[in-house]
């Protein structure tokens, strides 16, 4: 047991620096569906299967060929899951040797089992009628395809909730504005009128602001430095800190150095960030239920918290930044604020365990960890919505601003979400797509062109359409070129990994990719 | 198949068939890119790597298996690939690709080179070897969530080697040995301390107090206890620590007493160095098992060394993070050293990430990156230079919601020191201090790129400095510089005969170098001002995926972790940069005029490390 665990440690070893031992247990614990087991599609799963995914299920009606000799021929979803199966025995590999609109004709329930199901290459008619089923369902659906060199992907989730954001330039949480008791005296311990010089410049640089702002604050009013005049006052009062050596030029204190770098992150007044508060006002962590998810009922929590013994604020929390000062300093520093934050967090588990109890549920169904990570992380909450396919498609919602705003620029990705559409039309009236057969490609550009008119023309969008893209997509035949299926299969296993390990903010909701120019954009559509 | 050309041009489509490239490295990336190779079209692929496959490697490179573990990575990955597509004609070669072999003339046996490399050491070799076979080059990388893309053609772009990339952090000699102030700096003695005791024993890598140190400044009263001092650890001194640790029969209580308590009482007769630090406290023997697990340290010295002893007289071991035993005592011995020097104690995760240079790596990016790698392949093959694009991947959509950004290829560097028509470097040494061996080895193999260097003296009489040859100058390695009358402005010809390279390199002699800093490379020319000192940011090319047991062993080979990708997010010039070639050049010379901007934004991502876990520290 332990030496699997070991040998399991050692193959993950890369990613779980990025994602972490509780990422890692996420994807394991997910069961992944797959329809269409095309070179996109088997893209995507390989780059699952190689991370440790729980398992997966291939839905495919098609059959294959062995390139070497045609006569051999294979269900499609089978040969795929066994040559996937061979890259990772820790995954479980299934298959359904059916095509997706068959199974959503006998038994739609099917698909309800599955933590994230990715639809691959799908005609439009079946990407709607699973997207309505899925949408009900409250199951992620990823819509995915490569058409010639363009590549999208579609996310539809009604809610995605995510704890650990992984912000990229998170500020500090130091209080240094309204410090709490336990760092108020621990500053109060601190004399740097009377330290020795060793001591004085081993002062970590957050006891040097604030010690200066006291003094700044008994010449202010009590005012925080605000605008870019007071902070370089605030700087110059700090500098004037710095020590003297028998010749009055002023002592090598780096402490101080790095204190008078730092005034302006360390002074950002401490509030609730916006993402958070609409968290804390959305209806959902109003209404807790026995059915509410965790994330909710902790939201719910952390928003008694900050009304009630925060004061306003959201609990500490309890890490701070690497600094110049001797360990023994540093350390008690550290441990302020970490026991601020471990205490912040017990209150916080009292709420949540009175709210689980109100709702009927044990107290320990949420752990002391994890509510420990959602206090750490209160501050970078994040909650993403994205509008379904019916929205989408619907005349009344549509995103016509977003569309007509796009295509005012030109060459903007924009105009390939239209060509993609007009594609699919093309296929209702033709049964297939334009430019698959060399000799009707003329005809084709015609008729696709037709087919850009009539969307135009029914969804009332005023934009101009260029023929370069109508050749283009017609020459593209349809085919799924394999680099760009490359490229696809691993942007949406990564896509897939957030949504499934919760970690990081996936895209919401339209990525499309450019290869001819190697361009890609998002939209919210 | 024939479907998946459909998109090509019929010639392009057919080039592909008759065409023969090499892919340089068939790990993370390489693998992804082999794939996709042959499923373009491409049938003529030779691919070389000199690594076996480890486990940690399974997590993306998808040729391999289980089974795998321990064999050649070129040729597994040929096999691998031939049971998907029989049809195609793939060569393996289980060697460095900076083995003399492959010379020029075997360069120009393909159309296309596409590295898939993870050290900075091979990537300017081959970028030598494309230029002086003129052969493009496709350049890639990734770390964690970041990749990169560029093409490289002779004369029309910039070479891998046109703009300065960031060095890795180096920590001076006498900060490991005498003065560490982070964790890191007691990691890195740790894993000197494997190499002095069952490794490679190396002068640069000494973990003993170092009594040199300048900051000492011994005055004659401190001589006599320092002799005092010495006596103490009698003949310890003067052999090496290896031999002295064989000769206790690698006593863990022996080791132990001289390391962390002995050696740690010594520094602290250095009370100079003291007196604004906190000083160590020596460890005791009976104490350590109150340190909880990092008390095993017995453990791992008994377990290394009948390793040792089962590889029989002479052998050595070679430091491996996914060696257990090895990465397990490099634990111990760090965190016992940072209770001495009152640092916070680190995990084994942790300290591996750091004595390991991890990078972190994963199945999607290097999915993503050997994707953009074919189709800048296939422009490349239609010789469209103009349309070829660098590309940087970021971690998510930036502000402008672009995952994607590409950036125009910028005109070569005029004065490169590699692809220059008449290349020249400037170097500021202490022609008394620096010996022959240093110049061959520290300034023209490592810093300078080169493989097997010859070298004369400009003086008019041709003076053979060094020869490649075995055995013609190894007299001249120990002499110093100003020896053979080298002074000031003196100019050396270094020829590298592999890489079909001449490097014209001006000196300029200097007594006030920085403390442990042993030269400068101070500019292109001495009649040029020096480079600008501000890379490019986004610029620089990641070295991926590092995470082969081998070359991260030795300290030569680990400086090569040196990734310092920094998000193209923050960048001005390449978020702003991807429509026409003519919009992207203004930005580009914008952004050229804003280089004090670009300067303080590097010092912050430098200074300032985000939290995140995909930092890579480089060491040593």
């Amino acid at each position: 047991m332990t030496d699997h665990k070991t040998s399991k440690e050692q193959k993950y070893d890369r990613q779980l620096r990025l994602w972490g031992d509780h990422g890692q247990e996420a994807l394991e614990n997910a069961h992944v569906c797959l329809i269409n087991a095309t070179a996109t599609g088997t893209e995507i799963l390989k780059n699952l299967v190689l991370p440790g995914i729980g398992a997966f299920t291939i839905v495919d009606g098609h059959k294959v060929h062995w390139p070497a000799n045609h006569c051999l021929v294979f269900n499609r979803a089978q040969a795929a899951t066994e040559l996937l199966q061979e890259l990772n025995s820790d995954v479980s590999g299934n298959f359904v040797e059916e095509s997706p609109d068959k199974l959503l004709d006998n038994d739609p329930e099917f698909f309800h089992r599955f933590s994230l199901v990715i639809g691959v290459q799908l005609p439009e008619s079946t990407c709607l009628r699973l997207g309505s089923v899925l949408w009900d369902a409250g199951v992620t659906f990823l819509v995915c395809r490569t058409y010639g060199l363009i590549g999208y992907m579609r996310l539809i989730v009604k809610e995605h909730t995510v704890i650990e954001s992984h912000p990229d330039n998170a500020l500090e949480d130091l209080r240094l504005d309204q410090p709490f008791t336990e760092l108020k005296h621990h500053i109060e311990s601190y004399d740097l009128d009377s330290m020795a010089k060793k001591d004085h410049s081993h002062t970590p640089w957050i006891i040097v602001v604030a010690k200066y702002l006291e003094k700044w604050y008994s010449e202010h009013n009590s005012q925080l430095p605000k605008n870019y005049k007071e902070k370089e006052a605030f700087r110059q009062l700090i500098r004037e800190g710095i020590l003297t050596n028998e010749n009055g030029k002023p002592e090598d204190e780096e402490n101080f150095e790095e204190a008078i770098k730092n005034v302006n992150t360390a002074l950002n007044p401490t509030k609730v960030p916006s993402a958070t508060e609409d968290i804390f006002n959305a209806e959902q962590c109003e209404n807790i239920t026995s059915q509410s998810p965790s994330f909710w009922v902790m939201a719910q929590g952390v928003r008694d918290f900050v009304r009630n013994e925060g004061n306003g604020k959201l609990p500490v929390r309890g890490t701070i930044p690497d600094m110049i000062a001797d360990s023994d300093k540093f350390i008690k520093l550290q441990n302020v604020y970490r026991d601020k934050a471990m205490k912040d967090a017990a209150v916080v588990s009292k709420h949540v365990e009175a709210l689980l109890q109100s709702v009927g549920k044990p107290p320990e169904s949420i752990s002391e960890q994890k509510i420990k990570l959602f206090c750490k992380n209160a501050a970078f909450l994040r909650v993403v919505h994205c509008r379904s396919l019916a929205e989408e498609y619907s005349m009344d919602t549509f995103n016509k601003d977003e569309i007509t705003s796009c295509m005012d620029s030109t060459d903007s990705e924009m105009v390939l979400y239209l060509m993609l559409h007009s594609v699919d039309r093309f296929y209702q009236q033709h049964s297939r797509y334009p430019g698959v057969y060399n000799y009707q490609v003329e005809e084709d550009i015609n008729n696709l062109k037709l087919c850009v008119n009539s969307l135009l023309q029914e969804y009332s969008l005023n934009v101009n359409v260029k023929d370069d893209y109508i050749h283009e997509f017609c020459r593209y035949g349809a085919a799924e070129p394999h680099t760009v299926a490359a490229f696809l299969g691993g942007s949406a296993a990564q896509e897939a990994i957030k949504i499934i390990t919760h970690q990081f903010v996936p895209f919401n909701n339209t990525f499309l990719y450019n290869a001819m120019s190697q361009t890609s954009a998002t939209f919210q559509l | 198949m024939a479907q998946l050309v459909g998109p090509l041009r019929k010639e392009l489509a057919d080039s592909l068939s008759s065409c023969r490239v090499l892919v340089v490295g068939a790990g993370g990336i390489g693998c992804e890119l082999l794939k996709n190779l042959v499923l373009t079209g491409f049938k003529n692929i030779e691919v070389i790597d000199l690594d076996t496959i480890d486990v940690s490697n399974l997590n993306r490179q998808f040729l391999f298996q289980k089974k795998h573990v321990g064999k050649s990575k070129a040729q597994v990955a040929k096999e691998s690939v031939l049971r998907f597509c029989p049809s195609a004609n793939i060569t393996a070669y289980h060697d460095s690709i900076m083995n003399p072999d492959y010379n020029v003339e075997f360069f120009r046996n393909f159309q296309l080179v596409m590295n898939a490399l993870d050290n900075r050491a091979a990537r300017n070799h081959v970028n030598r070897m494309c230029l002086a076979a003129d052969i493009p080059l496709i350049e890639s990388g990734t770390a964690g969530y970041l990749g990169q893309v560029t093409v490289i053609k002779k004369g029309q772009t910039e070479c891998y080697e046109c703009q300065p990339k960031p060095t890795q952090k180096t920590f001076p000699g006498c900060t490991i040995r005498n003065t560490p102030s982070e964790p890191i700096h007691c990691i890195v003695w740790a894993k000197y301390l494997f190499n002095q005791l069952f490794g490679e024993e190396d002068a640069d890598q000494e973990v003993s107090p170092d009594t040199a140190d300048p900051e000492v400044a011994w005055n004659p009263a401190d001589a006599a206890a320092r002799a005092t001092a010495s006596n103490k650890d009698g003949d310890i001194k003067r052999v090496s620590t290896k031999e002295w640790a064989r000769s206790t029969g690698y006593d863990p209580v022996k080791l132990f007493n001289k390391l962390f308590k002995d050696d740690i009482m010594y520094l602290l007769t250095m009370d100079k160095l003291w007196k604004k630090r906190k000083a160590p406290l020596p460890l005791d023997w009976t104490e350590i098992h109150q340190l909880g697990v990092f008390g095993y340290i017995e453990n791992y010295v008994k377990t290394l060394r009948s390793q040792l002893i089962e590889k029989g007289e002479g052998a050595e071991l070679v430091w491996d993070k996914d060696d257990p035993p090895a990465m397990d005592f490099v634990t111990a011995a760090a965190n016992l050293r940072m209770n001495v020097f009152s640092m916070n104690m680190k995990s084994r995760f942790d300290v591996k990430s750091m004595a390991g240079n991890i990078i972190p790596a994963i199945a999607t990016t290097n999915a993503v990156i050997a994707g953009l790698i074919v189709l800048e392949a296939l422009k490349t093959l239609n010789s469209d230079f103009d349309q070829c694009r660098t590309i940087f991947l970021n971690k998510q959509p930036n502000p402008r919601k672009k995952l994607l950004v590409p950036c125009a290829l910028d005109p070569p560097n005029p004065n490169c020191f590699v692809c220059a028509s008449k290349p020249e470097v400037t170097v500021k040494l202490n022609v008394h201090k620096t010996i022959v061996q240093a110049l061959q080895d520290k300034i023209l193999k490592e810093k300078l790129g080169m493989v097997a260097p010859d070298v004369q003296i400009e003086d008019g009489k041709g003076t053979i400095l060094i020869s490649s040859e075995e055995g013609e100058t190894e007299a001249n390695n120990n002499k110093f510089l100003s020896d053979f009358g080298i002074r000031n402005g003196s100019r050396l010809q270094a020829d590298d005969f592999l890489q079909d390279y001449t490097l014209l390199v001006n000196l300029i002699h200097s007594e006030e170098l920085e403390k442990d800093v042993e030269f400068e490379v101070v500019g292109d020319a001495p009649d040029k001002a020096p480079a600008p000192n501000v890379p490019e940011e986004g610029k620089n090319i990641a070295n991926g995926n590092k995470d082969s047991a081998q070359p991260s062993t030795s300290s030569k080979a680990a400086e090569d972790d040196d990734v310092l990708i920094v998000d193209s997010d923050e960048e001005p010039s390449s978020s702003t940069m991807e429509t026409s070639p003519e919009s992207s050049n203004r930005k580009r010379k914008h952004h050229d005029a804003d280089t004090d901007d670009a300067a303080s934004k590097r010092k912050r991502l430098d200074q300032q490390p985000a939290d995140d876990d995909e930092d890579i520290i480089a060491l040593d």
